[in-house]
């Protein structure tokens, strides 16, 4: 996961760090294009009068002054500007929803100008870092499913949600394999009674697992099935109880209400947001509008084996600010990955 | 959000009106809306770049036509450029023919295969469909339950590992029997080798005249790489988009539509199995950016920008009629989802019951359908619509009357949220009179 835009941040930080060493240049010169620079050793020349003021605005005389008194460098913001908006176009490349590059792109820009930056000191680092920064800003903390089922009440209720296509009963399979393999007893809701083959379809995922699963017929009231499963768990001491609901878009307001009323009905712990990671800038409006109605507690995002860009991770993430509990990875259900935000992060700046 | 990015847009094109010569600044500032609302339709980044710097180009060089104004100009090319990106829409036609369908997990292939035996079963087409995908459980169950509900035959072997048997068997006995075959296949992305291979081999048994890839209007940057590979595997003839009646608006299916040098043939809309449409580009356009009609705009650009479509004062002065109704939908069919229509208009904070918003648009064309068998006076005044004009406009427009009483409860519904929204305005109204008669700053 991450592949492509790992390698292009990787670029991207070598292209900061440069125009920053550039800006070293600059420093006692009047300003110059940026590009014109490079080959400028920063000396201290200690002849320009410095005025005395203390604000940390990137202005010349600032500049000057900071240079010769501290030997640091201010960073202003046309050194940083082209890195920037490149920056900004490997994000939206990458599936990073539009509203969300922006405010990626802010917070660096904040973050950066009018930083010190001593001479001797890398580069590389104040880029690293903020880049780090805004990135585990936005992706949060992960989530442990273990340890939360661990401590609390048995059965643990856990709610799938989402949109058409995006994988729920399929992750449903996956969680309730991965649970059963770390010694928790599942059943499974079949929920989705309205498309055709559903049922079925969670069945034979269940039957493959030695899961078990209630169910009703196609076309009854998912709600009265959840609230079923969740009888059985209590009457059979299970530990988890997995509820897989019908695919359902967030315009659909009689399709929203029934979500409400299943939610109501079975008094979820966890309600899960499945979406996929191809996803692209609908994935927030989307992952929004869910959110409002029935709540998120965590995200799963399907499909991070299609060689994914890893953008929606990072657009869902911002929108909901709830963290990432799983990225499914292929076909198998052995595919199913926890996900941690820190280390996705150092993988991405290459830690 | 993308409400304000069609606003913006507006602007930017409101700015151009008037001038007689280009103005560089302007034409940025629209190139830079344009690209905004482009790149969070999904559109590919690198189209969207390279749609910008033609769109520019041309603007500032080619001199405008005698008699045509600046921003009928741009706005002309701006058109120009959008149709080009889009391709042709895909041909459909009505003989026999073997269709292939191929694309992503989840993206709806097997409902859409369900939804074209439909469409080509209403066009009087004997229609089979097989079921290829021996891998997710239940898809022949699916498919099965989705043809029987409108009687076409379904060929599958549940239980049979290798999707190539399946494939012959199913051709060769429907082959005789059925002019449109159409097959389902199993959901596959690009990196599963395997995966590519069989629907390689799927392809040179069945030597499909169409292979149509299907994508979910959702799809993001990766619908590019996606399409490509797909297109390298089996030669893609056309695109499908489905889940458009979500708030996705599709732009992955124009990079799609780039990569394999094809067409959009059919957009899916909606759950059931009527719900699918041809492509109109003109509708597609105006979807992507969030406006109105472009090419009515190109056609009137030297009116006003948005007094058109809907007569807003019209509606808050209390008169809102089936008439007004009925362009709303029309506007709607241009436009797509209700609730960013309403939004863009100036109502405020207004809240709308969610009832309203929920119609599908083929509901919306049976609509326009019942209005049609109306008459004037009917349409003006929908009150004098009594039980026995219901039988008549329903036996007029072939539907049920229990379809026309369900428009007339629609349009209750959006009568009485405008009349809610009056109530505020007067309210406001009363207000000020009130303070004047308790003795305000009055003389």
């Amino acid at each position: 996961m991450f592949d492509s835009l790992k390698k292009k941040l990787q670029n991207i930080r070598t292209k900061f760090a440069s125009n920053i060493e550039e800006a070293a240049g600059v420093g006692v010169e009047p300003p110059q294009p940026p590009g014109k620079a490079e080959a400028a050793a920063p000396l201290a020349r200690p002849e320009s009068p410095a005025v005395l003021e203390e604000r940390e605005k990137p202005t010349l005389i600032n500049r000057v002054k900071v240079f010769v008194r501290e030997r640091e460098i201010l960073i202003q913001e046309k050194d940083i500007e082209e890195p920037l908006s490149e920056l900004e176009m490997v994000l939206l490349e990458n599936d990073v929803a539009l509203p969300v590059t922006d405010e990626i792109i802010s917070r660096m820009r904040a973050e950066l100008v009018g930083r010190h930056r001593r001479i001797g000191d890398s580069v590389d680092d104040l880029v690293v870092s903020t880049l780090r920064s805004a990135l585990c800003g936005v992706l949060g903390e992960g989530f442990d499913l273990l340890r939360y089922v661990e401590e609390h009440e048995r059965p643990v209720k856990i709610l799938f949600t989402g949109v058409n296509g995006t994988g729920k009963t399929t992750t449903v399979a996956k969680v309730g394999h991965y649970l059963q393999k770390n010694g928790f007893s599942v059943v499974i809701g079949a929920g989705d009674t309205f498309r055709a083959g559903a049922i079925e379809q969670i069945v034979t995922h269940a039957d493959r697992l030695g899961i078990r699963v209630v169910r009703h017929q196609p076309g009854a009231d998912p709600s009265a099935v959840l609230f079923d499963a969740v009888q059985y768990a209590k009457a059979h001491n299970i530990d988890v109880v997995l509820a897989d609901t019908a695919g359902r878009f967030h315009n659909r307001a009689n399709l929203m209400n029934q979500l409400e009323k299943i939610r109501r009905v079975m008094k979820p712990d966890l309600v899960v947001y499945v979406d996929e990671a191809v996803a692209g800038n609908d994935a927030v409006i989307r992952a929004d509008e869910f959110n409002r109605t029935v709540g998120t507690d965590a995200v799963v995002l399907t499909k991070a084996d299609m060689d994914p860009r890893g953008g929606a991770a990072i657009s869902i993430a911002h929108t909901v600010g709830k963290p990432i509990l799983f990225l499914g990875t292929g076909q198998g259900y052995d595919d199913i990955m926890p996900f941690e935000p820190r280390a996705v992060v150092d993988e991405l700046l290459g830690r | 959000m993308l409400e304000t990015l069609g606003n913006s847009l507006k602007d930017a094109v409101k700015k151009l009106s008037g001038k007689t010569v280009i103005d560089r600044a302007a034409v940025d500032e629209l190139v830079r809306d344009l690209q905004r609302a482009l790149l969070s339709a999904d559109v590919n980044v690198k189209l969207v770049m390279q749609l910008s710097q033609s769109i520019k180009k041309r603007a500032l060089e080619e001199e405008p036509p005698k008699g045509m104004g600046v921003r009928a100009h741009v706005l002309r090319i701006v058109y120009q450029e959008l149709v080009r990106l889009m391709g042709r829409p895909g041909e459909v036609s009505l003989e026999p023919q073997t269709i292939l369908m191929a694309g992503l997990q989840g993206s709806g292939k097997t409902t859409t295969a369900a939804k074209l035996a439909r469409y080509f079963q209403r066009k009087g087409l004997r229609t089979g469909v097989i079921c290829a995908d021996t891998f997710r459980p239940g898809a022949y169950d699916q498919l099965k339950t989705l043809c029987d509900r409108i009687s076409v035959p379904c060929f599958g072997k549940p239980g049979e590992p290798d999707a190539l048997a399946i494939v012959r068997e199913g051709l060769s006995a429907f082959r005789r029997q059925y002019e449109v075959i159409i097959i389902d296949t199993q959901g596959r992305h690009a990196l599963e080798e395997n995966l590519i291979e069989e629907i390689i081999q799927i392809n040179e048994i069945a030597h499909p005249d169409h292979r149509w890839l299907v994508i979910d209007a959702a799809l993001g940057q990766q619908a590019s790489e996606q399409a490509r590979r797909f297109h390298e595997a089996i030669g893609i003839d056309g695109v499908i988009v489905t889940k458009m009646d979500g708030t996705a608006k599709g732009g992955g299916a124009l990079s799609a539509v780039a990569e394999t040098r094809s067409g959009i043939v059919f957009i899916g809309s909606g759950e059931t199995i009527e719900d699918l449409e041809r492509f109109d580009p003109d509708g597609f356009i105006s979807r992507l950016l969030g406006m109105g009609d472009l090419k009515a705009l190109v056609e009137r650009a030297e009116e006003a920008v948005s007094t058109d479509e809907i007569d807003v004062n019209a509606m808050l002065k209390g008169k809102f009629t089936l008439r007004d109704m009925y362009k709303q939908l029309e506007a709607l069919n241009r436009m797509g989802p209700l609730k960013q229509i309403m939004s863009m208009l100036p109502l405020g904070g207004m809240q709308i019951p969610d009832d309203a918003y929920d119609i599908t648009s083929t509901k919306m064309q049976r609509y326009r359908v019942i209005m049609d068998s109306m008459t004037p006076s009917e349409l003006d005044d929908p009150s004098i619509i009594g039980s026995s004009r219901v039988q008549r406009i329903a036996r007029g427009a072939g539907v049920a009357p229990e379809d026309v009483r369900e428009l007339i409860k629609y349009y209750k519904i959006m009568q009485r949220a405008l009349k809610g929204m009056r109530g505020m305005d007067s309210g406001r109204f009363n207000m000020q009179r009130m303070m004047k008669k308790f003795g305000g700053p009055g003389k």
